[in-house]
């Protein structure tokens, strides 16, 4: 909000500092002025009044106040004595009813007979224009004036135009119409709140005035509003009217309802002097609860212990003066203060402190360390983990993307996702649901680069959406390349995610095979023969696989793109930290090497679960060194090459125990009467 | 007539070539039994004092002999050849062909950033929690004293999902949830992705990470305040930062500051970053409110303490001189791949 250096200083004998240290006391000591402009013999302050300081700061008075009691000096709000028509009674001119008092917390108005309407005096129109207020005439002005200056809107209607002489502050009727000044034409809900005559509404509560009762050269007579509206119910009309005005934002901050009456009384004094005429002897001031200054006990001990220093009792006597507040009674430990109405905002003992330290001034509080209990803090297993994905991925060289937590209608549709989480009020159709799966924004990730890199590798780890509640972590990564030799890359994939699992200690886990139901494939996003479910736990735990061609020829995509998705919750209850050291054996190692020949379709799995049976505990590891399809083979048939480690833990193995065991592998093995190994 | 004795001699050889370490002792073993002063050729000059019987078997013997220490020299010096640098100076290496690539992958700067302050808080006995992204309308505004159709609540424009929830607009309700199921004294520190529905531009975007600290005790002030956030700036930043705290109004706390750096660009000079002001606005703090307190069921008169809440993007731009925010979103390589 806007505020004119010369009028705060008008409030003032003494001169205020200059305008850019006014600026420094007020950044340190009130609020942030986030501008100073110069504008003509005056400077602008644009201060960002917080909201709990709007009650009384969206005024030059509670701005001139706050000055006051930064500096300790005095301020004057300037005198208005009104002149008042005896025996001229408002009642016999016109009526007020309110009809929702709940809403309508006060109704003042006043009289003014015989006026004239003519244009501001310059002052007035500087003062007004230095806050961007344009002017009308000098009683709108005035009105104006007066709600810059105290900070209570006030409005005038034109006597001769309300019919039946009646004011009645009511809801709107169902599409009820009202074209306000500035050409402005709207249709209410039963839910706003209007001021209306006999027939018709003659303005938007707290928001803008109507057409109807305008003040224009003709008008002789007016009624002057000073009211005070519940700021729930003007908070929803601007919204439904989508209408922001001056007033509605005092209003919707909650005003003082004692304001009603001085501000009156000034604008009253203001017309006299600027428009003439007489004032009613007495006023119309309707209001059902009055708003009463709260008293709060202020100990010293609190004040002390909450900002870390000791203040001097004098010095908080003094601070509290400065602001306004009433000291009523004083004892040992604390006082009890009374709280002018104004301060809406000041509510607990806490808000007085604030006050309090503030103004006192915060870099005079020292750094001090707290004296805690010098205990370890507890480990965040999740965290953990994170980072040691995060640091495992990083060294097997893939980057970290992060993006943002939604997609886009096309990803919906591309990747045919269900039971997805909607954003009512989204910020543009490409983030209009939150995401199911990282896979959508790193697919998006590999197409901004690919221009740039022919082979990339990336993963992200983060939470993904779906119906009803569900969030969750997930770990995801991409290899995305040009050359095309699908199961290199796959198996390259894979073994970046045992590694990952690995690394979190989780041994027990294997891959398989993914069968979907017709209906599934047809919409799969997978190629379906290069892709495997990451099972533990007889639990899905992730997924692995190349993207169909069909989702890469939608996304533009020139590379492969294959991908891991892990359940990070999974993984991360699945993990131990407690990695067991396994002693090596102090007896050799023998290694012996197996060929097996069988068919195409035979897993490597089945054939490795096959050996360990029969091997036992003798067999330290078994590793596949070699798959080879070629022409020298039968048809349809792959060579796999194992090598076998044997090892005891308490003996050295001797040739014929070795060998022994290899043949009986080799015996079990040829069971399978597919299944034939090569000596 | 002197006897000569090959057996000796060829024990003698023997052991020279088994105790030879390096090439250069082969070439002397060499020179010292075949040169031409060497034993053998003395042994062969020799041999004319030898009647013709035995002249030819110990010649024989002598040619045997001399080809066993060749071969044993040759076989020797194989095992030398890979070691010895005088051979290896044979191949000489350009050593202005660059290294093999081995790539290394990259960390978020974010991730960077967020483990930097994790290790700072956690050396000072933070715990570190973990909150909900997708929050209930109670935890992210009612339990922080944010009360529907409060003016207050505009500071918080808000992205509202079809389930009834809401994406959490800052990190401040995991304060209540921690508090809900700890007992102080606490110390914590939470971070994550928060959501405002405003729009974006260089240095505000929809969807931005906050961290936010917590710590409730007896006698918890702003003083303690001062001094960890005076430690974590110099930690984080690894330089002496003048730091200060101006009002500010939220409603989950009382008193409400906002806390600023000395900027970093400048030093407190005045320059376009810190729109000359010489500050920097990095983060909002203040005591516990009261009521929060109540609404996390702990008794407001036993308990206070201080909350603080960083935008994580301002301070990774500020430490590593990024100067768009939205560059931590856009998945570029280029940018990525320099962490």
């Amino acid at each position: 909000m806007v505020f004119s250096y010369n009028w705060i200083q008008s409030f003032f004998d003494k001169k205020i500092p200059k305008p850019d240290k006014l600026v420094e006391v007020l950044n340190l000591r009130f609020a942030e002025v986030e501008k100073l402009t110069k504008k003509g013999n005056d400077f602008v302050l644009d201060i960002d009044v917080r909201p709990n300081r709007a009650s009384d700061c969206f005024s030059h008075l509670g701005i001139a106040r706050e000055v006051s009691a930064i500096l300790g000096v005095n301020y004057k709000m300037p005198d208005f004595p009104m002149k008042k028509k005896a025996g001229l009674d408002i009642n016999d001119f016109i009526s007020v009813k309110v009809k929702d008092p709940k809403n309508c917390l006060r109704y003042t108005a006043l009289l003014i007979k015989d006026i004239k309407v003519k244009e501001s005096p310059k002052w007035i129109k500087e003062r007004l224009e230095a806050c961007n207020i344009r002017s009308i005439n000098n009683i709108v002005d005035i009105a104006n004036y007066v709600m810059l200056e105290t900070g209570q809107p006030l409005h005038a209607f034109d006597l001769d135009k309300i019919e039946g002489k009646k004011i009645i502050i009511r809801k709107a009727e169902k599409k009820e119409k009202i074209n306000t000044l500035d050409q402005g034409n709207y249709v209410l809900n039963q839910d706003v709140l209007v001021i209306a005559d006999e027939k018709d509404p003659l303005a938007i509560a707290g928001i803008k005035g109507g057409k109807k009762a305008e003040i224009n050269q003709k008008t002789k007579t007016i009624v002057l509003e000073s009211a005070c509206f519940y700021r729930s119910s003007i908070r929803k009309s601007v919204r439904e009217l989508k209408l922001r005005t001056d007033a509605s934002i005092r209003f919707d901050h909650g005003i003082d309802t004692n304001l009603t009456r001085f501000a009156i009384s000034r604008a009253g004094f203001l017309i006299q002097k600027l428009a003439g005429g007489d004032i009613s002897n007495n006023l119309i001031d309707l209001y059902s609860e009055k708003n009463s200054a709260k008293k709060i006990k202020l100990e010293f001990n609190r004040v002390n212990s909450l900002l870390g220093i000791k203040i001097p009792e004098k010095e908080v006597f003094k601070i509290v003066n400065n602001l306004g507040i009433k000291i009523i009674k004083k004892s040992k430990d604390s006082i009890l203060t009374e709280i002018p109405t104004f301060r809406q905002d000041i509510n607990i003992q806490e808000d007085l402190i604030e006050d309090i330290g503030r103004i006192y001034g915060y870099e005079n509080i020292p750094s001090e360390f707290p004296v805690a209990s010098l205990i370890s803090p507890k480990k965040n297993l999740d965290f953990f983990w994170e980072d040691l994905i995060k640091k495992v991925l990083k060294e097997i060289g893939f980057s970290e993307t992060k993006n943002y937590s939604f997609v886009s209608n096309k990803d919906v549709e591309f990747f045919r996702f269900k039971n997805l989480i909607e954003l009512k009020n989204p910020i543009s159709l490409d983030y209009n649901y939150l995401r199911p799966s990282l896979i959508p924004n790193l697919i998006k990730n590999i197409i901004k680069n690919q221009n740039d890199f022919n082979a990339i590798k990336i993963f992200e780890l983060g939470r993904i959406f779906q119906q009803p509640k569900l969030e969750k972590k997930m770990i995801s990564g991409i290899i995305a390349t040009k050359e095309s030799k699908p199961k290199d890359t796959f198996l390259l994939l894979k073994g970046v995610v045992d590694l990952i699992l690995k690394s979190l200690s989780i041994t027990d886990f294997y891959y398989n095979e993914h069968k979907p139901t017709p209906e599934d494939s047809s919409k799969s996003i997978w190629n379906l023969g290069k892709c495997a479910e990451i099972k533990a736990d007889d639990k899905e735990i992730g997924f692995l696989g190349e993207i169909s061609k069909k989702v890469l020829k939608n996304y533009n995509s020139k590379l492969n793109i294959f991908v891991f998705d892990l359940d990070f919750q999974e993984i991360s209850r699945l993990s131990s930290e407690q990695q067991e050291y396994r002693p090596i054996s102090k007896y050799p190692a023998a290694v012996r090497d197996l060929a097996v020949l069988v068919g195409w379709e035979t897993k490597v799995d089945e054939v490795l679960r096959e050996i360990q049976k029969t091997g036992g505990y003798l067999v330290r590891d078994v590793e596949l060194f070699d798959i080879y399809e070629g022409k020298e083979l039968p048809e349809g048939k792959k060579n796999l090459a194992f090598r076998i480690i044997y090892q005891s833990e308490d003996r050295t193995l001797s040739s014929l125990e070795i060998d022994n065991l290899q043949n009986k592998i080799i015996k079990d093995l040829e069971k399978n009467l597919n299944w034939e190994v090569r000596k | 007539m002197k006897n000569i004795d090959l057996k000796s001699l060829k024990k003698k050889a023997l052991n020279d070539i088994e105790t030879a370490d390096n090439i250069k002792s082969l070439e002397e073993i060499f020179k010292k039994y075949l040169g031409k002063k060497g034993e053998l050729a003395l042994v062969f000059r020799s041999l004319s004092s030898l009647n013709s019987e035995d002249k030819i078997k110990t010649a024989k013997k002598a040619n045997e002999l001399k080809q066993e220490i060749i071969d044993l020299l040759n076989e020797k010096k194989k095992n030398f050849k890979s070691t010895d640098s005088r051979e290896e100076d044979k191949e000489k290496i350009d050593i202005t062909i660059p290294g093999k690539k081995i790539e290394l992958g990259s960390l978020h700067p974010l991730t960077l950033t967020i483990d930097k302050i994790k290790d700072i808080f956690q050396s000072m006995g933070f715990e570190i929690i973990d909150g909900p992204e997708m929050e209930t309308e109670w935890y992210n505004f009612d339990a922080l004293n944010i009360p529907k159709d409060h003016p207050a609540r505009d500071s918080w424009d808000t992205f509202w999902l079809g389930n009834g929830l809401l994406l959490r607009t800052h990190t401040s309700p995991v304060q209540v949830r921690f508090m809900e199921k700890n007992n102080p004294p606490l110390r914590m520190i939470t971070f994550g992705n928060t959501f405002r529905f405003e729009a974006t531009d260089v240095s505000h975007d929809f969807q931005f990470p906050q961290f936010e600290g917590l710590m409730v005790g007896k006698d918890i002030s702003v003083a303690n305040l001062k001094a960890i956030i005076g430690e974590f700036f110099n930690k984080f930043f690894e330089q002496k930062i003048d730091f200060r705290l101006k009002p500010d109004y939220f409603p989950f706390t009382e008193p409400s500051f906002d806390i600023s750096i000395s900027c970093l660009i400048c030093g407190g000079e005045k320059c376009p970053t810190c729109k000359n002001t010489g500050w920097l606005e990095v983060a909002g703090a203040g005591m516990v409110h009261p009521y929060v307190f109540k609404n996390a069921g702990l008794i407001p008169r036993d308990w206070q303490g201080w909350a603080f809440g960083f935008g994580i993007e301002r301070l990774a731009m500020l430490k590593y001189k990024i100067n768009d925010i939205r560059l931590f979103r856009s998945g570029d390589l280029r940018f990525l791949k320099q962490f």
